[in-house]
């Protein structure tokens, strides 16, 4: 095991453990606002980061002096307790300063704009936002102005990067043979509001996987013109609202939480009929190669989307995935501000 | 350049605004679409008043459409001056201002101010600001069609009429309830002012935030169907075909079509000889919801010599950051194709003109999260630059852009638009003249509008407007060159 440095904005020099890499790959980017924009390469640094942040946590005491010093804002305009709490104890893990702040309602009923708070927090000595947001697209905003690093930790119906690479990085602790080239990974559920779905669209299909979605028809709205477009304009995938079809020997799938407004919008029946024709079931799953690995990014409704024996099943990843997010954050915490900050200012 | 050299010594300053205009243009490329003329031509004004025309023929017109253009002056049918109510955002001051800038010398205001304008004395108030702004820009006022724009009962329409409105709109949202867009058509068709309808359906477009496309799925943006345009403007022209048969001067206006099919239903119901008129926006036009992901190609260079649109992240045309909230607009910017048919229709004269729905909104409203910033652009000094962007790739012609910001939207307003846009001997001059061979780079400063941000901020256009005359005066007058 070899050390790699990283350089924090404050000049000190910290020690990170990390693979057998000599000298990685520079990092070249300062904000992490989806995937769309990693390179398969830059996919590898951040999972092979992981690994070595991963060693870190499983110490008796996880400690790292990566980000001393650093502080390290999450800044979250929706309810979140698993993605904030991760993040948070990833920044513990690497030392930084963490605040948390919590916003009631969206920044217009606050009365502050997103970026008189950002703003505010930049004074305050925040080096890193770490952003969740009911808007698609706000922490690009806040990316523009913000002089540190913006993580972003779910936006609208956009992006979910550091789900997206936790799913990843799950897929590839676990799946025999140790990748995802040609094997069928299934994202099942409300593909039409899901972040994590479009975040993962990107990783699954950059890292080879023949990705199919899947859910009822309105659900799926737009996603059958993306797939013959292919994501980044090249990358194929499958729609179908054929849930036999789709899990027909899948390698891996991923169910999505589907939300009781779903129904009040008009675009289901009910929850009943949805998990009568989309739940998944150890009974549909026997479709499924045996082995295959289940995943959902949480809160689960179980008896909805997915039933109670698979989510805690033999084949279920759902705490794995927890665990591993912890190190995927701190491995991107770790990279984002390893690209310095902005100096124009 | 014998234009500009001809030209009176300008003098820059902000006083002269208003005083009556003396030219002596030789060798400029004079348009005038109300004879569906353009050729190099000598034009005298004295006093403010055409004195003579005269096209030039062989060596002595040597002048070309690339370079100095002599126009009527333009007529916009769609502005947000938002007085009263929003002066953070604009004046009738500050935006006649940026109308003359933008080679405007009348203007319609839409009525959906705070108050909305559904009144007689809102009108007087509104022409007296006019007035005492000093601008000759002609302020033509559009009176709300329901009272307060609450689309339960009809607004004073005779009250309106008799103040001078030049027709009814609620634009900013359309007339929901059928039955009063059915009643607004027979009394506005009564009284000679057409209906100016906000084609959508609201029930497709809650909580809408991106056209319907792959930009919105990619981007996780809420879709705004196209046939949310399309219904409206089915039933409304439904509802205009037995209205008309009763009262045959019932006019229905359709502002702001931004799709292919309503379009296309527009063309038929030309066709078939119904009382309809439209227009477009120089942004539906010229850009795409591609920019929404960060590209900032035209909507023409959008499309592959097939005419299918390409894809932004297969061929590298994404540039700039995505979800700039400058681009929130309603309706919002469509795909290359829906855009081409806007050209199209512009082209063969299914559009009658092309107006700017010049939305200015404060830095407050649009620096915010995209889903968040209030809906529009500013954009009426940036309507002949995109104009003439879509004329030099190819379509409408150099005649046809000109007439469909003269002509066409005065024939839309009728009489109430003052004299025919022309060069008639002895009327006031009402005229722009501009450079297209000069590029200007838009920028805030250069902008007279009070609204902040824009699209195209940074970009470069070409068509720089040297000066606009309305009504003999003098409007508007570029700066002398360094």
């Amino acid at each position: 095991m070899s050390t790699v440095l990283t350089e924090p904005s404050n000049g000190s020099k910290a020690e990170v453990e990390a693979t057998s890499l000599d000298r990685p790959p520079a990092w070249p980017h300062r904000h992490l606002l989806d995937t769309d924009v990693l390179t398969w390469p830059q996919v590898e640094l951040v999972l092979d980061t992981a690994d070595a942040m991963a060693e870190i946590v499983a110490k008796r005491r996880p400690r790292s002096d990566a980000l001393r010093g650093v502080g390290v804002t999450n800044l979250f305009y929706e309810a979140s307790t698993r993605t904030r709490v991760s993040f948070e104890v990833a920044a513990r893990h690497l030392s930084a300063d963490v605040v948390n702040v919590s916003v009631g309602g969206s920044s217009i009923e606050k009365g502050e704009s997103l970026l008189d708070t950002m703003r505010t927090l930049e004074s305050l000595g925040a080096r890193v936002l770490v952003i969740r947001h009911a808007v698609s697209g706000a922490p690009y905003l806040v990316a523009r102005e913000f002089r540190g690093s913006v993580v972003n930790a779910g936006d609208g119906r956009h992006a979910h990067p550091t789900q997206a690479l936790l799913d990843l990085y799950t897929l590839h602790r676990h799946i025999s043979g140790g990748s995802l080239r040609g094997r069928k990974v299934v994202i099942l559920g409300d593909v039409l509001h899901s972040r994590v779905a479009r975040s993962n669209l990107w990783t699954l299909t950059a890292a080879g996987a023949d990705v199919w979605v899947c859910g009822p028809a309105t659900l799926l709205r737009g996603f059958e013109a993306w797939a013959a477009a292919g994501v980044g304009g090249e990358r194929r995938f499958t729609v179908t609202t054929d849930i036999v079809a789709a899990l027909r020997d899948a390698d891996a799938v991923m169910a999505l939480r589907l939300q009781q407004e779903r129904m009040a919008a008009g675009l289901l029946p009910s929850t009943h009929e949805y998990a009568a024709r989309y739940g998944l079931t150890a009974e549909r799953l026997a479709l499924a190669r045996e082995g295959c690995l289940i995943l959902h990014p949480g809160p689960m409704n179980e008896g909805v989307e997915i039933a109670p024996d698979v989510a805690s099943g033999p084949r279920s990843l759902v705490k794995k995935q927890v665990a591993n997010g912890v190190a995927i954050r701190m491995a991107v915490l770790a990279l984002v501000t390893s690209a310095g900050e902005r100096s124009d200012r | 350049m014998s234009a500009i050299a001809s030209r009176p010594a300008r003098t820059g300053a902000g006083a002269e605004i208003g005083r009556p205009v003396d030219l002596d243009l030789t060798g400029a490329w004079l348009v005038d679409p109300s004879t569906g003329r353009e050729g190099p031509a000598e034009l005298v004004v004295r006093g403010g008043r055409i004195d003579s025309l005269a096209w030039l023929e062989g060596a002595s017109g040597d002048a070309n459409e690339r370079g100095v253009v002599v126009a009527p002056g333009f007529t916009d049918l769609h502005a947000h001056f938002r007085e009263p109510g929003g002066e953070a955002a604009e004046t009738i001051a500050t935006g006649l201002a940026a109308a003359a800038h933008g080679g405007f010398t009348t203007v319609c205001a839409m009525p959906n101010t705070t108050p909305p304008i559904d009144r007689a004395a809102m009108v007087e108030a509104g022409r007296a600001a006019a007035d005492a702004s000093g601008s000759p820009v002609r302020l033509l006022q559009v009176g709300a069609a329901t009272a307060g724009r609450a689309g339960e009962q009809l607004a004073p329409l005779g009250e309106l009429a008799d103040a001078g409105v030049v027709g009814f709109s609620d634009d900013g949202s359309p007339i929901q309830r059928a039955d009063l867009l059915r009643h607004a058509l027979a009394y506005g068709g009564m009284l000679g002012l057409p209906v100016i309808d906000h084609p959508e359906d609201l029930t497709q477009t809650s909580g809408a935030e991106a056209n319907d496309g792959l930009v919105a799925t990619v981007l996780g943006l809420r879709g705004w169907p196209a046939a949310a345009e399309a219904t409206a403007v089915a039933r409304d022209l439904a509802i205009l075909a037995e209205v008309a048969r009763d009262v045959p001067s019932a006019r229905l206006h359709l502002t702001h079509l931004s799709t292919a099919e309503s379009i296309d239903l527009v063309r038929r119901a030309k066709a078939a000889g119904m009382p309809v008129t439209c227009d477009v926006t120089p942004h539906h036009l010229a850009l795409t919801d591609e920019w929404l992901a960060g590209a900032r190609r035209w909507a023409w260079q959008a499309l592959d010599d097939h005419g299918i649109p390409r894809d932004p992240w297969r061929d590298g045309a994404l540039e700039s950051e995505p979800y700039d909230s400058a681009l929130r607009v309603n309706p919002p910017l469509r795909g290359a194709a829906d855009a081409h048919a806007c050209v199209v229709g512009l082209a063969d004269g299914t559009v009658d003109a092309v107006a700017s729905d010049h939305a200015p909104h404060t830095q407050v409203d649009k620096a915010v999260e995209f889903g968040l910033a209030r809906r529009g652009i500013a954009g009426i000094e940036t309507v002949l630059g995109l104009l003439l962007e879509a004329v030099d790739a190819g379509q409408p012609s150099l005649l046809r852009a000109i007439e469909a910001l003269t002509v066409g939207p005065s024939r839309v307003v009728g009489d109430a638009a003052g004299a025919a846009p022309g060069f008639a001997e002895g009327a006031p001059a009402d005229l722009v003249i501009f450079d297209r061979s000069a590029r200007w780079t838009v920028e805030a400063e250069q902008l007279l509008t009070r609204g902040w941000g824009g699209p195209l901020l940074g970009r470069s256009l070409s068509g720089l407007v040297l000066l606009t005359v309305a009504g003999g005066r003098l409007a508007y007058e570029d700066a002398e060159p360094a």
